[in-house]
Parts: structure tokens; sequence; C-alpha cells
């Protein structure tokens, strides 16, 4: 991350060049998604939904209701860490970063478990082509909550080692943030379309 | 920032929590009712996503800000998600039903 | 980690935690390798962009001395197969894409008036990771192999041409199921999925990246209708690239889970879709097909008027047909794929939709003819540069609207019609209009003019040569020589126009030494280009030459389109351009103040991080292809900790360190007086 801060540089469009950037990334996060949930479409109908090896006759849907509970909550301890430190509470800013990052480990635990509990009952990669959309997807999420967790142990280390996080980081935990609620919502979309509509 | 004055309290965002975890509720919920009685898919689905669409729009106008942002930021996120819905949907349907 | 409000430094001890000691000089071998400049990274580009040429050169004559006569045996079918993928994969990803990347690095900050891109070390990690990308794709010539028949028919070269034969040659498009392992046993079409993967990534960097400069760093009074051509066409690029790299990314990645972990998203007797891969290819292939061409629209929109004195015909009318092309290019990926069984109603559309590319590219066409109507033209090299452009992609639009007919179409697809088309488009239209950039901004780079008549000589040859290559394929194809074949036969009656196209293809070979021959020679021996050498229209062009380090002394404020323009030249009664009474004075002075700032001027610090990342990703890219081998593990282990080593050093080391006694956030305050009227102009 970098950025270029000179005293006679302004941002023409008023938008930090950081915070552009990152929303221009997630919009383009739209197509990479939207293709992966795609191959999901285009292959589930392949095999009807009675079939034995159809995911919907693996999904357990209270176990992935409650982890996308949490993911969901964890938007809002998000929220809340970004919120906390724009009024200058260091400290809360600190806990609710930790507590975002322990319920994104909370959720790839519960990504983990499903995963291992379809290969046991007969899923995989090469069993079906649904079966490769579901796992290529699920698992690009997953590496993003991943990815995102990183982040969110980084600030939080920083945070640790220096007391606070400045106005710079400060800007860090918004885009971190930003790019938080963008995996959520995309499992919004997820647990929607893969999970709830057969 | 500009956005300062109306930002939201944390006892807003709890409360648009709790809304979201409502929301969900009713979509597993709706899960369950096409499942035990006679509701059929056709009538839930639409249901279902009008949910996502809710619950989404309500993480990105508040949880993202992006209700207090300049409209570019709108404009750049919804040019994405506008492409990637309207060019997936014809690769679908046109693999779908041509 | 610096931002608006740079901390004190007590606050952030970065120091004892950065890895190297920060590197200092930006001078010789190191200072290109540690690089944050703009400029450098353009002119590194720009090098590894050309070294790529030669190299897709080489394998075009390859292919021509193959086909230059029937039933050759130069080329065995595999190493032809590897060449024509390779000439393809090079010249769109490794030549022209990087190319284009060169000027938008080089030149989009000066003709914005600012000192640099938004994110300068994101910029280095661009071109360090398409590097290492390059790198490693070509690798494939050392250490690929492929099952396909080898065994080279060359004298004595058996040991080469078999190389040649281990590269990827499943085509630059990468059809599947034939890029399967099925198919494509070995490691070649890993390197080429991989590949691409990396430098795919790189893109989408800097695609960030230069929409973020765009609209943030414009000079003040630099509103987005003031903008030059050439920036405009780089935002649209940009734009492009943004959106459809994702869905190429999704599908390289699916290609290689097919072939690395046995998914079958695209093997028919798993149940996959061959046809998916061709959307997803086609829906970024096509836009792929602007990114490659609309650099070229913007150069050759800054040099048309330049040399025709003349303000540039119906500015806004470019500006909007090229962003309605990149629109419309989103919505017409199926016309590559009527030969696929798509549905009747698709052809019928996608058909429509192709011709309606016609009218924004017409609108561009006559307005470049515009330009140049009634103007004072100076046949410049340059400027012969873009009329050949302008010329030769009529000739390539055209019979680019004749396959959008689907009738039409599947006569010619997979004839050697498709081939000339596209080559008209992309050799005559992207490569031209890049040359027309190279001979223009050639005195901006080095200071030096090149050789008038070495660079006439060079047009000629690459004129005559590119129409004596390409023009006859379109018979050939309508003669029904296919496409992507090793060899045709006596009998066929194709003798002749092959023959032709043979010596077309060395004629440019030729063409190509010329200008590297007047390109050394004029760098070091050139005349001096003085200042403003075209009498030039644009804010660049207010920089002394070569370029300063800081760019602009003290950045410009901008009042018109053709800012410089309007500053030297006023009109007379009669409405013709004249020099304003104190021009001289004017020049001089722009001169004296651009080689003297007033002020200390900071610049983005050198940083080793951007090059490790990209060669820790090389390492990455390596271990994903030797998955399977077992060691593939360690590799990517050992690249990611080189690459994620690299981030953490990075995000604790500042962009710029302060010089003595300077404390930068002193300054950080005038900051907040930003928001001119631009910010409400972006909104509306």
């Amino acid at each position: 991350m970098s950025d270029l801060a000179h005293h006679d540089v302004h941002e023409s469009t008023g938008v930090e060049n950081r915070k552009l950037g990152m929303w221009f990334f997630l919009s383009s996060e739209f197509l990479f998604f939207g293709a992966l949930i795609s191959n999901y479409l285009l292959f589930k109908g392949q095999v009807p939904t009675t079939d034995a090896l159809h995911p919907v006759q693996f999904y357990d849907i209270p176990f992935t209701s409650i982890s996308s509970f949490v993911l969901l909550m964890s938007s809002l301890t998000m929220v809340l860490a970004h919120h906390a430190l724009h009024e200058g509470d260091q400290r809360a800013a600190r806990t609710w970063l930790f507590t975002t990052a322990g319920l994104g480990l909370t959720f790839l635990a519960g990504q983990f478990f499903e995963f291992s509990e379809f290969v046991i009952k007969g899923a995989g990669l090469d069993v079906l082509p649904v079966w490769s959309s579901f796992f290529v997807l699920t698992g690009f999420h997953g590496a993003h909550v991943f990815l995102g967790v990183v982040m969110l142990l980084t600030l939080f280390a920083t945070s640790v080692r220096n007391g606070e996080l400045s106005e710079a980081q400060g800007l860090n935990v918004e885009l971190v943030g930003l790019y938080w609620h963008f995996v959520d919502i995309i499992w919004i979309v997820i647990f929607t379309i893969i999970y709830l509509i057969p | 920032m500009a956005e300062n004055a109306t930002m939201p309290t944390t006892k807003m965002y709890v409360r648009i929590a709790l809304l979201l975890a409502v929301l969900t509720g009713i979509e597993v919920a709706l899960f369950y009712i096409v499942e035990l009685t006679a509701m059929t898919q056709g009538l839930a689905n639409p249901l279902l996503i009008g949910l996502a669409v809710a619950k989404f729009l309500i993480v990105v106008g508040y949880f993202m800000h992006l209700k207090y942002e300049k409209p570019l930021l709108s404009r750049t996120f919804a040019i994405g998600a506008v492409l990637a819905g309207g060019l997936y949907t014809v690769v679908i349907a046109d693999i779908l039903l041509g | 980690m610096a931002t608006t409000a740079i901390p004190p430094q007590e606050e952030t001890p970065s120091a004892p935690t950065t890895i190297f000691r920060r590197p200092a000089s930006t001078e010789g071998f190191w200072g290109w390798v540690t690089t944050t400049d703009h400029k450098k990274i353009g002119i590194m580009y720009g090098y590894s962009a050309f070294f790529f040429f030669l190299l897709g050169g080489i394998e075009a004559l390859l292919i021509r001395v193959q086909l230059a006569v029937p039933d050759n045996t130069f080329l065995s079918a595999a190493e032809y197969n590897a060449a024509f993928t390779m000439h393809a994969t090079i010249m769109v990803f490794l030549f022209v894409m990087p190319m284009a990347a060169a000027f938008f690095n080089y030149l989009l900050p000066l003709m914005i008036g600012a000192r640099d891109v938004a994110f300068p070390r994101m910029n280095a990690v661009s071109y360090w990771i398409f590097l290492f990308g390059a790198i490693f794709a070509s690798s494939s010539f050392l250490f690929g192999t492929s099952g396909a028949p080898v065994g080279g028919y060359l004298p004595d070269g058996a040991e080469w041409a078999s190389r040649l034969g281990s590269m990827p040659n499943g085509g630059w498009f990468g059809y599947a199921p034939n890029s399967l392992e099925a198919f494509s046993t070995g490691t070649a079409m890993d390197y080429w999925a991989v590949g691409l993967q990396v430098i795919g990534i790189a893109s989408l960097i800097s695609s960030i990246n230069f929409i973020v400069t765009i609209l943030n760093l414009r000079a003040k009074g630099m509103k987005l209708l003031r903008m030059p051509v050439f920036v405009w066409m780089t935002f649209v690029v940009a734009f492009l690239l943004l959106f459809s790299l994702p869905i190429i990314a999704v599908a390289l990645f699916m290609v290689t889970f097919d072939r690395q972990f046995g998914t079958v998203f695209f093997d028919a007797t798993g149940g996959g879709d061959p046809v998916l891969w061709q959307h997803l290819f086609w829906l970024f292939g096509h836009p792929e097909v602007y990114i490659l061409v609309l650099p070229s629209m913007g150069l050759v929109s800054e040099v048309l008027p330049t040399f025709s004195r003349k303000p540039l015909f119906g500015y806004a009318a470019v500006v909007f047909a090229g962003a309605a092309i990149a629109f419309l290019g989103f919505g017409v990926w199926a016309h590559h794929m009527y030969a696929s069984g798509i549905s009747t109603v698709a052809q019928a559309a996608f058909g429509l939709a192709t011709m309606t590319i016609a009218v924004p590219t017409g609108i561009k066409i006559f307005n470049w003819m515009g330009t140049m109507w009634g103007g004072k033209i100076r046949f410049k090299t340059p400027m012969l540069f873009a009329i050949g452009f302008v010329s030769l992609f009529v000739i390539g639009g055209l019979s680019g609207v004749t396959h959008s007919i689907v009738p039409s179409n599947w006569q010619q697809t997979d004839t050697y019609y498709i081939v000339g088309h596209f080559h008209y488009v992309l050799f005559g239209g992207a490569v031209f209009g890049l040359f027309a950039g190279l001979y223009y901004y050639f005195p901006m780079l080095t200071g030096k003019m090149y050789n008038e008549r070495l660079g006439k000589l060079h047009f000629w040859l690459m004129f005559l040569g590119m129409n004596l290559t390409f023009g006859p394929m379109h018979w050939l194809g309508l003669q029904g020589m296919p496409r992507r074949t090793w060899v045709w036969f006596e009998e066929q009656g194709l003798a002749f126009w092959n023959a032709v196209v043979t010596v077309g293809a060395f004629v440019i070979a030729a063409s190509a030494l010329v200008f590297m021959i007047n390109w050394m020679l004029s760098k070091r021996r050139g005349v001096d280009a003085g200042f403003d050498p075209w009498d030039a229209r644009t804010l660049e062009w207010m920089l002394p030459l070569p370029v300063p380090e800081y760019n602009y002394a003290k950045l410009p404020t901008v009042t018109a389109l053709d800012e410089f323009w309007h500053r030297k030249y006023t009109e007379d009664e009669d409405g013709r351009a004249v020099r304003r009474d104190d021009y001289d004075e004017i020049v001089a002075q722009l001169e004296h103040e651009g080689r003297n700032p007033e002020e200390e001027i900071e610049l983005p610090s050198p940083s080793y991080f951007p090059f490790l990342v990209g060669f820790g990703i090389m390492f990455v890219a390596y271990g994903v292809v030797y998955l399977s081998a077992g060691f593939g593990i360690w590799l990517m282990l050992l690249g990611a900790v080189i690459a994620l080593g690299s981030f953490v050093g990075w995000s604790v080391e500042p962009l710029e360190e302060h010089h003595g006694g300077h404390d930068g956030h002193a300054e950080a305050a005038d900051h907040e007086e930003i928001e001119d009227a631009d910010a409400e102009e972006v909104e509306a």
C-alpha cells in the first residue's frame, strides 16, 4: 500500500487515493465472483436435485446458517472497530479488530468442517461439474476471508506494538473494513443462491 | 471528512445488525416453510432473492458507508455489479436455453 | 505507509524493522531495479516489450518460412503449433500491452500535470510482476514439456527444434478441451495458463493505479474534458482491464484446476462444458481487442493535430466514441463463437451488436480525417505512421464488418481471411500507432532527435511489408486456406500468394532492423532536440527535454484544452493561429523555470520491495506448474515467503524518506485545500 503524499498534490475528486483504488478493486471483484457463481448456476441443473450426488443432498442448512450469521456479525464488529477509531477510542478499536478476526477464523473453521463432511460423504472436485463449481467458488471466498483475517491481525499487531493506530493506519482500518464487508456481501449472495435456493 | 455529521452511532450499527439478523432468520425460515408446507419454490425464490438484495444494500449502504459517500463511489461500485449481472445472465441464458 | 498526514518519525519507528538499508542512489543498475519513478518504469516497460516484439517476430518468421512453399518440412506440426501459439501470446500480452503500458506510465503524469502516479510503488510492482511473469511464461522454452511428437527437421537443430515444440501449443485462445491434460500433456499449457494469470495480476494493479491517477492527480484546472485524448484512452483502457481481467482470471484458474486438481469444468466426458471456456475467454478476449488498439488511437489523436497544426476535430466526439467502443466492446464477445453452436437468437443479437461498433469507430476515423483536412501537414515520421494507422485500420475495420454477418462469418471462420483481418487492425492499427508514439516522443525520452531519413525508410518498408504480408492473406482465406495448419499442399494452388506473404514478413523484419539502428544511433549521436521540437499542443511538451526527474518544477495550472498551444498562440482577426508577440519569452521562461525548481521537491524514494514481490511471485508460479511433481509445493512456499515478506517490508517503510531538516508533515496542512470545481465535475 502506498500513496503519493506531497504537499502540492491534491485529490481532484476529494476522495482519498487509496480509498478510491479500493472501491475500484471491489467493483472488479464482482466480475470475479460473478463468473464463479455463474459456473454453479450453469451446472446445478445437470443432475436432478433428487440425485444422491447433487450438492443439495449434502447441505446442512442449520450449520451453514450459523456460520453465515457469524460472518454477518463480523461485519458489525468490523464497523464498530472503524467507528471506535473514528471516535478516538483506541482500546475498543483494538478489541473489535481482534473480535472480527476471530469471527472470520470461526467462519473458516466452519467451512473446513463443512468441506471435510462433504468429502467424507462422497463429494469431491471431480465428482460432478457442480461440485467443481461449489468448491472453487466457496474456496475462493474462503481465501478472501483468510486474506482479510491476515490483514486484520496485522492491524491488531500494529495497534498492540505501537499502543495505538495512527491516522494513516486508521485509513487502513477503513480500507480493510471495506474489503471485509465486501467479502460479507458476497457470502450473502452465495448463501441465498447456493444454499437456500435448490 | 464531510460525512461526520450524519454517520451512524454505535447504537444504530447494532440496530442495523439486528435487522440483518432478523432478515437472515426470515430467509432460513422460508427455506423450511418450502420444505414443510405447500408453499412452492417458485413463490419463495423471489422473496429469498429480495431478502438477499435487501441485506446486500444495507451492508453496502451503512457498513461500507456508501450512503454517506460521494456519488462517484456508488457509481464505481454499481458499474461492476451491473456489468457482472448483465454479462453472466447472457452467458447462462445462452448456454442453458441455446 | 505514507499518506496525507505523514506521522512524525518518532511515532513510527520503522527504520529498525526494515530488512535492508533503503536504497539511496537512483543511478546505475540498482537505480533501475529499485526505481519508483514513473518515467523509468515506463522506459523499462518499453524496452522489455520491444525485446518480446523481437521474440514474437522471430516466431512469425518461422511460421512464414514453414508456409512459404508447399509440403514444407522446416517445422514439425508440434513446433508449428507452439510457434503460432507463442507468437500470438507474446505479441498480445508481452508486446502490445506492455508497450502501451510504457506510454501510459511515461506520459500519464506528464499529460495531467502531476509528479508521479497515485501509487508509485504499486506501479513498480506492476512492472516487476509483469516482467517475472513474462520470464516465467517464456521459460517454457527451456523447461516446458509437451506430449506432442517432437523432433525437428531443421538441419542439425533437433535439440533446439524440440525445445521449440515444448512451448505452449494450444493457441493464444487456449480452447478447451484441447488445453486440458488429455490433449495437452506435459507442462506447456500450465506455463501458458499460469503465466497469463501472473501477467494479468500486473495489469489489474496498474489499471487501478491509472484510474486513480487520472481521477485524482490532475493539475489545477485540468478538467476531465481538458485532458488530452491519450489520457482519455488510457482511462478507458484501464476500465476495460479492470472489468475484463477478473473474468479471464477465473477462466485460467478453472483450466489450471482442471489440469492440476481434477475438476471437470471443461471436460465433456466428466459433464463439463467446453463452450463455457469460449464464453469466458471471449468475455475477456473481445474487450482485450480494444485494450490493444485504444492506446494507439490515443497516440494518433495526439500526433495528427500536432502535425496538421490544427486542433483535433471534434475532441468531445472522439472521447465519447472511445468510451462507446469500450462499452459496446463488452457486449459482442459471442461473435467469436458463431461456429460453436450458440443459439440463432444469440447469433442475430451479437451480429447486430457487432455492427453497431462500426459507428463510433467511423466517428473517430472521420474526426481524424477532419483534423488533417485543410491543415498545414508536416509529413514527419510520426505523422506518416499516424496516417498509416488511420488508413490500415479502416481496411481492417471494414473486413471486420464483413464477418459480423453470421453466414459470411461461417465461410470466413478458421481461414486466413480472419488472420488478414486482425493483422490489419492489430499490426496496421495498434503497432503503427505505437511506432507513431515512439517517434513522436523520442525527443522527450532522450533529448535528442531521431534520424528523419531512417525513420521514413522504416515507415515505407513497414508499410510495404505489412500490406504484402497481410493483404494477400485475405485472398488465401477466400481461396479456402485454413489457419492454424502447419502445411499446405501443392495441389491447393496457393503457391504464389504464400510466397508473397513470406517475402512481406521479411520486409517487415528488415524495417524493424532499420528502426533499431535509428534508435540506437540517434540516442547516442542524434542532434539536440531543443525545447518543444514539434511545436506541440499539450502540457507535457512544456517540459525541458529530457524531462527532469521531478517532471514539473512548479505544477501547472490549466486553463484550456491544448494548454501549451494556447500559451504560445493566439488568433488574428481572421481567426488564423498566430504566435503571440512574446512567444520567445514564454518559451525561454518555461525552459528556465522547468530546470530550476524554486523549492526542494520530494519524490518517492526507491525501494527494493516491488522487485522482490515480483521475484517471489515467479516462484509461486513455478510451484503451481510442478505441484504434481512434489517439489512444486516447496517452490510455492519459497515464493510466498519472499512475496509476503516483501509486502510486510513494504508496509513498514514510508513512501519517501525525508531529507535533512525538512519535516514533511509540516506541509500536510496545505493538503486540506483540496476539492476545486473538479470534485463536482466528476459527480456531475
